[in-house]
């Protein structure tokens, strides 16, 4: 029914971009809004949907000769570059910020271990903690951190687990994230560790952090905004990939969420297992490799299975704590 | 078309549609019939519809959640049927803005490649005009004569290229059978029947 409205609208907003309307057609249209106020916004919601096309083929890349016609429809583009002229003006205020670190990275001392404040979650406890330098930390299930903080270091020991951060801006301070042997440094920066069978995972949200293998300096690579990297204790080149909207998924954790988007049944159970005591098990290779989209509860186990099973075909057995998955 | 329209529309193209499939993403997980989703997004764009000026709204993305929770709590006010668990679906809709403001920044341009990505996976013609129109900015009369098709031909192709686009870049492939994609099953797939 309303896919239809969608149509309908598509139609209308091809017929205005073609040219302003006649007399019989804008009467044709105004009955058709007036039906239902609904329609109004399927309209602009198409004639956006259109813009939004319009700026994405004028990106860098395809040509736009600029002929001059006056016609409407040739600044969509233009103006929608002004509307998002804001937001790209505060990344390069970021980049400012990138500068800056690494004015500041020249002469800092590596720290020994720090003892200081231990925070720990539970299963399934997903924590915010204020820090004392205005920074915080986001704990993730199943975590344990030490925090030292005074007026010459900031240093955090990432003993088990995950944790993102939202890093206070201090040169004078570095921030620095002890994973194992792997070490993250921040100035003012958001970006998470995870510790994983033999070294972390970082990724990073926001500014640019620098991580390498404790003893192996020289190996110190960067990671901005966008990027994400699994740092590995034995010494390795250290590999950046830019992934922000797999960023984004991996880190619904701190909205209690397990996001999902092809990744397969075997790996969401995995994720939810990290969260609760019941866990799920998945029964057969097959089922467990089938693709799965959505976004989960991660603190209940049942649902999970539940959906994950009609979304696969299979069912769901509960015996004792185990929660089971099959075909 | 006024002028102050088409800024609002070019504004929604920028600031509101590439977070559409979130939205529709959340809704649905929300527990939001298949068939009531695309109601609530066209809600959503009518409380927009009614703005005068958006240059007071500092996240289109915040603003387009907010304006499908109210309509989703308006629909569940007046409709005939209540679910047991709609109340709570709409909570759900509170903690979309979490999301820090560089992270969405560095996402929104993952999003224009994308929809360029969905522009060139339209069937030949249909991109061919859309370029035409779009980069170069003929007519579809231009257009039409330029490929030696009737115009009526050249909008009809812009209209299905539209629509497409639109279903693309709402992160419904359902009318796309063969896509890439297609695969993966959503919850779309299982929980409603088509009732075109």
């Amino acid at each position: 029914m309303n896919r239809l409205v969608d149509d309908i609208a598509a139609d209308w907003a091809i017929r205005r971009d073609a040219g302003a309307l006649d007399a019989a057609e804008a009467v044709e249209l105004d009955a058709w809004l007036a039906e239902d106020p609904r329609r109004a916004g399927a309209l602009l919601r198409a004639e956006a949907m259109l813009a939004l096309a319009t700026r994405a083929i004028g990106l860098p890349g395809a040509s736009a000769p600029d002929n001059g016609t006056g016609r409407e429809h040739e600044t969509p583009a233009q103006r929608s570059d002004r509307w998002m002229a804001r937001p790209f003006g505060r990344r390069l205020l970021l980049g400012g910020g990138a500068g800056a670190l690494a004015a500041s990275v020249a002469g800092v001392l590596f720290l020994g271990p720090a003892s200081g404040v231990e925070i720990e979650t539970a299963i399934g406890e997903v924590r915010r903690v204020p820090l004392a330098d205005g920074s915080t930390a986001a704990i993730n299930t199943d975590s344990r951190l030490r925090v030292a903080i005074n007026d010459k270091f900031r240093r955090i020991e990432l003993d088990q687990g995950e944790a993102f951060f939202e890093v206070a801006h201090d040169k004078a301070r570095p921030f620095t994230v002890a994973a194992g042997r792997v070490r993250v440094r921040a100035v003012g920066t958001a970006f998470s560790v995870r510790r994983r069978g033999d070294g972390a995972e970082i990724l990073v949200t926001e500014g640019v952090v620098e991580t390498w293998v404790d003893g192996y300096e020289g190996s110190k690579t960067r990671i901005a905004a966008g990027g994400r990297s699994f740092v590995s204790e034995r010494p390795a080149p250290i590999e950046v990939a830019a992934a922000p909207q797999q960023i984004d998924r991996a880190l619904a954790w701190r909205s209690g969420e397990l996001a999902l988007n092809g990744e397969s049944l075997g790996y969401a159970v995995a994720e939810l297992n990290r969260y609760n005591g019941r866990k799920v098990e998945v029964v057969g290779d097959d089922l467990a490799g089938e693709p799965l989209v959505g976004y989960f509860r991660t603190g209940d186990p049942e649902t999970f299975a539940e959906a994950a099973a009609s979304l696969t075909g299979a069912r769901v057995e509960t015996e004792g704590a185990v929660i089971r998955i099959r075909r | 078309m006024t002028r102050s329209r088409s800024e609002i529309v070019a504004w929604v193209g920028s600031n509101v549609v590439p977070h559409e499939a979130d939205l529709r993403a959340r809704l649905r997980r929300l527990g939001v019939p298949e068939d009531e989703v695309s109601d609530v997004v066209q809600d959503a764009y009518l409380k927009i519809t009614r703005l005068e000026d958006v240059s007071h709204i500092d996240s289109g993305r915040a603003y387009f959640f907010t304006a499908a929770r109210n309509a989703w709590l308006e629909r569940i006010r007046h409709d005939r049927v209540v679910r047991i668990d709609s109340m709570s679906s709409y909570e759900g809709l509170d903690v979309m803005d979490d999301v820090p403001g560089p992270e969405r920044q560095a996402w929104a341009r993952v999003e224009l490649q994308r929809v360029r990505d969905h522009i060139e996976a339209l069937p030949e013609r249909c991109k061919t005009i859309f370029k035409l129109r779009r980069i170069e900015g003929l007519s579809y009369r231009e257009i039409a004569d330029r490929l030696g098709v009737a115009e009526r031909t050249v909008s009809s192709d812009a209209s299905r290229g539209l629509k497409r686009l639109m279903n693309a870049i709402a992160g419904d492939a359902r009318d796309e059978p063969g896509k890439a994609g297609s695969s993966v099953p959503s919850a779309a797939d299982t929980r409603s029947e088509e009732t075109p």
